[in-house]
């Protein structure tokens, strides 16, 4: 007897008793005395009177039944080894391809006891097919309704993945809008205030003069918080490449850029060196982007500030941190911290749109993550975060 | 020896009249022709009646009605007589799909209109200098 469909580790126990069952089935009966005696019974051939035509005609077809049976099987078995993790019932594809064996065997002893007469054998090798038949017949039926269930499910599903990929599709046109179109007569504002302060300036008194350059920079702030929000709206719909990152080595490179801003300020970045991670490296870019950017600014009115990225384990799990020694902030307010356009500083002292926050909370949830914060009102802030494996 | 012409390709007249500006403060004085639109621009490059000298660079907006910024560059690249003519688009858009829209049809460069005016006169500034001074381009 063939092996039957490849073994498999499937969720549920269902196919552990069909194959048990499938087992025991076949091996029982070989410990049945009389199972490979011919005895004194003819070979099958007397009934065909030895007629060669018909003999070969029985031969030839039971063999491809054995031979095609046993095919039919063995795909069955290896499309349920294959697809262990997301075909539904799989224990019922190995209990279809037990039956389809069994019954191409049963075709192939029609084909030796031509020759040998081994009926005992071919009798109870009925028997098992009749057992795994009947089986399969009894399981079925339940399973109709949930099948169905099933198939429905797959094709609300589908439709479901459709239609969000027709929404992506729209806000995708959407943020274009935005980007392009809100931008524009953001220029004209900002451009035009100059030219009259530029050409014209002279014509007004200083109060005018400041209130024109308040246009502008109205104009200039509202430019940064679209941009921001395309970022927080890329966030969302961008697609995740994970792959290995140093995150030690992007929180360097972002540390320098911000030394560069301002060269004569007295800060130390303490980053502790070859951070690993899987995560998508642009994506993971932005959060540290924005969260030593945040330790940067809000530790600015600090000489010798100390800004460090590190980790630490806690319960079992790898959390990584941002810490600043600057202004801090009471924990009490924090519960919008990570909502959009959500500040807990005045813009004059700490200029920001609220929305960076917001973008790497988005980002960090979509890596299966977590993020927190720890502050005090002049004792600094720490933001943790979490990165879910694969 | 005369200065090349600038093709500014501009639906926005906001915009366009911005660009000339920074232009004029950054003490540019090659003439500069403006397009409204698509249309516009095909006509002034490849006008069959007269065949006019090429400008020295095109400044080209992406988004435009009619025939788009892409569109255009597309024409300019395809054709045997503008095919080397620098283009540098100079739009708002910084969406991936533009950028890479640009540089897959052979922009020479894409710079990002920055709302901020002083902002502008620089990058109008380094593309003067760079495009209509530094670079050699081929006659």
């Amino acid at each position: 007897m063939s092996a039957g469909p490849v073994p498999l580790e499937a969720p549920g126990k269902r196919w552990q008793l069909v194959t048990t069952a499938a087992l025991a089935v076949v091996v029982l009966p070989l410990f049945l005395p009389q199972v490979f005696s011919a005895a004194s019974f003819l070979p099958h051939s007397f009934c065909y009177l030895g007629n060669s035509s018909l003999i070969t005609l029985h031969v030839v077809s039971d063999v491809l039944i054995w031979l095609a049976y046993v095919a039919i099987a063995a795909t069955l078995g290896y499309m349920v080894w294959r697809g262990r993790e997301t075909i539904p019932f799989n224990w019922m594809f190995l209990a279809f391809g037990f039956f389809i064996v069994a019954c191409g065997f049963t075709h192939l002893l029609e084909a030796i006891t031509l020759w040998r007469p081994v009926y005992w054998l071919a009798g109870y090798l009925k028997a098992v097919t009749a057992v795994a038949s009947v089986a399969t017949a009894v399981l079925l039926p339940p399973l109709v309704p949930r099948i169905i269930a099933h198939t429905r499910a797959a094709v609300a599903s589908e439709q479901v993945r459709a239609e969000l990929a027709a929404s992506n599709k729209e806000l995708e046109a959407f943020s274009y809008s935005v980007s392009h179109d809100l931008r524009a007569p953001l220029r004209a504002i900002d451009g035009f205030s100059r030219a009259v302060l530029e050409d014209s300036g002279d014509k007004l008194d200083e109060q005018g003069q400041a209130d024109l350059k308040r246009v502008c920079a109205a104009a200039k702030r509202m430019g940064l918080l679209i941009d921001d929000l395309l970022t927080l709206a890329r966030t969302a719909r961008s697609e995740m490449n994970r792959t290995r990152v140093n995150l030690s080595q992007i929180a360097q490179e972002v540390a320098t850029r911000l030394q560069t801003t301002n060269p004569t300020r007295q800060a130390e970045f303490k980053i502790a060196p070859d951070l690993i991670v899987e995560a998508d490296p642009g994506l993971i870019r932005v959060v540290l982007d924005n969260l030593l950017g945040n330790a940067w600014k809000f530790s600015g009115t600090k000489p010798n500030a100390v800004i460090e990225f590190n980790w630490q384990k806690q319960d079992n799990e790898v959390v990584y941190f941002v810490r600043d020694d600057g202004v801090g902030f009471d924990l009490k307010y924090s519960e919008k911290l990570f909502a959009p356009f959500q500040r807990m500083h005045d813009e004059a002292r700490f200029p920001g749109t609220g929305v960076g926050l917001a973008t790497v909370q988005r980002i960090i949830r979509r890596h299966g993550g977590r993020i927190w914060v720890e502050a005090a009102v002049d004792q600094g802030a720490t933001f943790y975060f979490v990165l879910a494996g694969k | 020896m005369t200065q090349k012409k600038i093709l500014l390709v501009e639906d926005n007249a906001d915009d366009a009249d911005l660009t000339l500006r920074a232009l004029k403060k950054n003490k540019i004085m090659n003439e500069v022709v403006v397009a409204k639109d698509g249309l516009d621009a095909l006509a002034f490059l490849f006008s069959a009646t007269e065949p006019r000298e090429l400008p020295g660079i095109v400044l080209l907006d992406l988004r435009l009605p009619g025939v788009d910024g892409l569109e255009i560059l597309r024409r300019i690249r395809a054709d045997e007589r503008t095919r080397l003519l620098p283009v540098i688009i100079l739009t708002t858009s910084r969406e991936q799909e533009d950028l890479l829209g640009g540089y897959r049809n052979g922009c020479n460069s894409y710079i990002r209109k920055p709302v901020d005016f002083s902002e502008f006169l620089v990058a109008v500034q380094q593309i003067g200098a760079y495009w209509l001074a530094l670079n050699e381009s081929p006659a």
